[in-house]
């Protein structure tokens, strides 16, 4: 069974839209853990 | 070794950011360093993490050049259940944060994962272990440095041997001055910079070939890559699954980040990293299929990432590409280092060779261990031996039997060491015969369902009843 063209987009393009996401969760992240003095 | 005619940096290019973040990542080693004055400061970071660094350096110890190289080449190979097969690595992140709370709670001072199955199975469940858990590390690292050596060769024409020793010289350098502080603090620096460095990657492939192009010349000239139902590819996909849930239940990577991270932090911060890193072998795998479409002639599949990237993105894309891949590396084998280390310093040296070593004696001991495991990964690394990906998945048959002891050990009081060691001894050798008799697809397959049969026949015909405060003994000792 072969996947479409459309199945191909739409898998890469939700994959990279969550992977666009990461970064900007993790900076947030290390701001909300700066400010408390909980980095490590 | 394997000429690539497509290298678009030149070597000063390839020598000046090789240069650059030399000089980046050994000054943060040093700096955070200096404040690494006590033993669990080096190897566990102060025992302190945040959930920001804690998110940022699970993730990027698990995108590793095995990632960013292997992905493409899986995707080339297995085509669409390639990528997504690699993409269920993320299972192991998730499935190892209820352990991390477990673990915390049982063994609250413990340093590696040794620690557990000494404590948990006994010495020579223990020694095996160990055994596994070496071969394991000194193979991931060897896949590394292969990876590094490769990835500066296709992108610069540098020699395979300079790049391979320059990543272990900087990597080696940075960890040994600061510990797990340095690697966790440039964990979280590369992480961004993977990420940002695979967006662009992946936006500009999407806008130079389109999904379009990229699957009418797939299914024009490799139609079985677009298939659903290739049969290698499913059982690749459990494969993987299984190598990854052993690659993490049983590495001390990943144990030393659950010392390390601070009280209620581990948990959330597995879980968030295995939801974040799950879509990266999708992105960086599906570039592959647009080798077609280029008309590349890939010489080996583990290349092919990088040729796709040099030969769509030209300079810009390659800088790009090379960056992404160094802070892979780098993330990784920092990690590694530092983990493995801890193994050998606190299993090897402290319990069988100085059990009365001073924390002092440690750190010094720590070092000279980074250094040697540094020495010998070279010396593996100079010949270039396998396929990244043929290393990797042999390396499946040894972790995936670890698997049920670990989750039985840590959960079940009639998990028990006759049965332990007999899961991890058998399931170790037929899945190695496995790898060799069928193909690398079922190695961690076999092995994983080998040793789960063990343990359950052996927690029936002769069940234990583990003392849960006997795990205690790290406390009492160091108290």
């Amino acid at each position: 069974m072969i996947v479409s063209s459309g199945f191909l987009g739409f898998m890469v393009s939700i994959a990279l839209a969550v992977t666009v996401i990461a970064p900007v969760v993790l900076i947030i992240l290390w701001i909300k853990d700066w400010i408390k003095g909980q980095l490590w | 070794m394997n000429s690539v005619n497509s290298a678009v940096l030149d070597a000063d290019t390839g020598w000046l950011i090789l240069a650059i973040f030399s000089v980046i990542w050994i000054f943060l080693g040093w700096f955070w360093g200096r404040k690494a004055k006590q033993l669990d400061d080096f190897m566990l970071a102060g025992r302190n993490v945040g959930m920001a660094l804690g998110t940022a350096t699970a993730m990027a110890t698990w995108v590793t050049s095995n990632t960013t190289l292997v992905a493409p080449q899986f995707a080339l190979q297995l085509g669409i259940w390639g990528m997504l097969g690699y993409s269920l690595g993320c299972i192991g992140l998730i499935m190892f944060a209820p352990l991390v709370k477990r673990i915390r709670s049982l063994v609250p001072n413990g340093y590696t994962s040794g620690d557990f199955i000494r404590l948990r199975y006994g010495v020579w469940t223990w020694r095996l272990f160990l055994l596994i858990s070496m071969c394991y590390a000194i193979g991931w690292l060897i896949s590394m440095g292969m990876a590094g050596g490769v990835l500066i060769h296709a992108l610069t024409g540098i020699d395979y041997q300079y790049g391979m020793t320059v990543i272990l010289i900087i990597c080696v350098t940075y960890t040994l001055l600061g510990g797990l502080r340095a690697v966790i603090g440039t964990d979280f620096i590369q992480t961004i910079l993977i990420l940002v460095g695979i967006i662009l990657l992946a936006i500009f492939t999407i806008s130079e070939i389109g999904f379009e192009k990229m699957h009418a010349d797939v299914l024009a000239e490799r139609p079985e890559l677009l298939n659903v139902l290739m049969p290698a590819a499913i059982m690749f996909l459990f494969n993987n699954l299984l190598f990854g849930v052993g690659e993490i239940f049983h590495s001390n990577v990943w144990w030393s980040r659950a010392f390390a991270f601070r009280e209620g932090v581990g948990g959330k911060a597995y879980l968030f990293a295995g939801m974040i890193w799950a879509p990266i072998p999708v992105v960086a795998g599906f570039i592959a299929l647009g080798a077609s479409s280029l008309g590349l002639n890939v010489p080996a599949a583990d290349m092919v990432g990088p040729m796709v990237a040099a030969k769509l993105l030209g300079f810009t894309g390659a800088v790009i590409v090379f960056i992404v891949v160094f802070s892979s590396l780098a993330s990784s084998l920092d990690s590694l280092l530092a983990a493995t280390s801890d193994l050998i310093l606190q299993d090897i040296y402290r319990g069988h060779i100085n059990p009365q070593a001073s924390d002092e004696q440690l750190r010094r001991i720590a070092k000279i261990i980074i250094v040697l495991l540094g020495v010998v990964t070279w010396l593996v690394c100079l010949p270039r031996i396998a396929t990244l990906g043929s290393l990797l998945q042999y390396l499946g048959a040894f972790v995936a039997s670890t698997i049920w002891p670990i989750a039985a050990g840590l959960y079940l009081k009639k998990a028990n060491a006759t049965g332990a060691f007999l899961a991890m001894l058998l399931g170790t050798l037929t899945g190695i015969w496995a790898f060799f008799s069928i193909g690398f697809y079922v190695a961690a397959l076999v092995s994983a369902v080998v040793s789960m049969l063990i343990m359950l026949i052996s927690m029936w015909l002769i069940p234990g009843n583990f003392d849960w405060s006997s795990l205690n003994e790290i406390k009492e000792k160091s108290s």
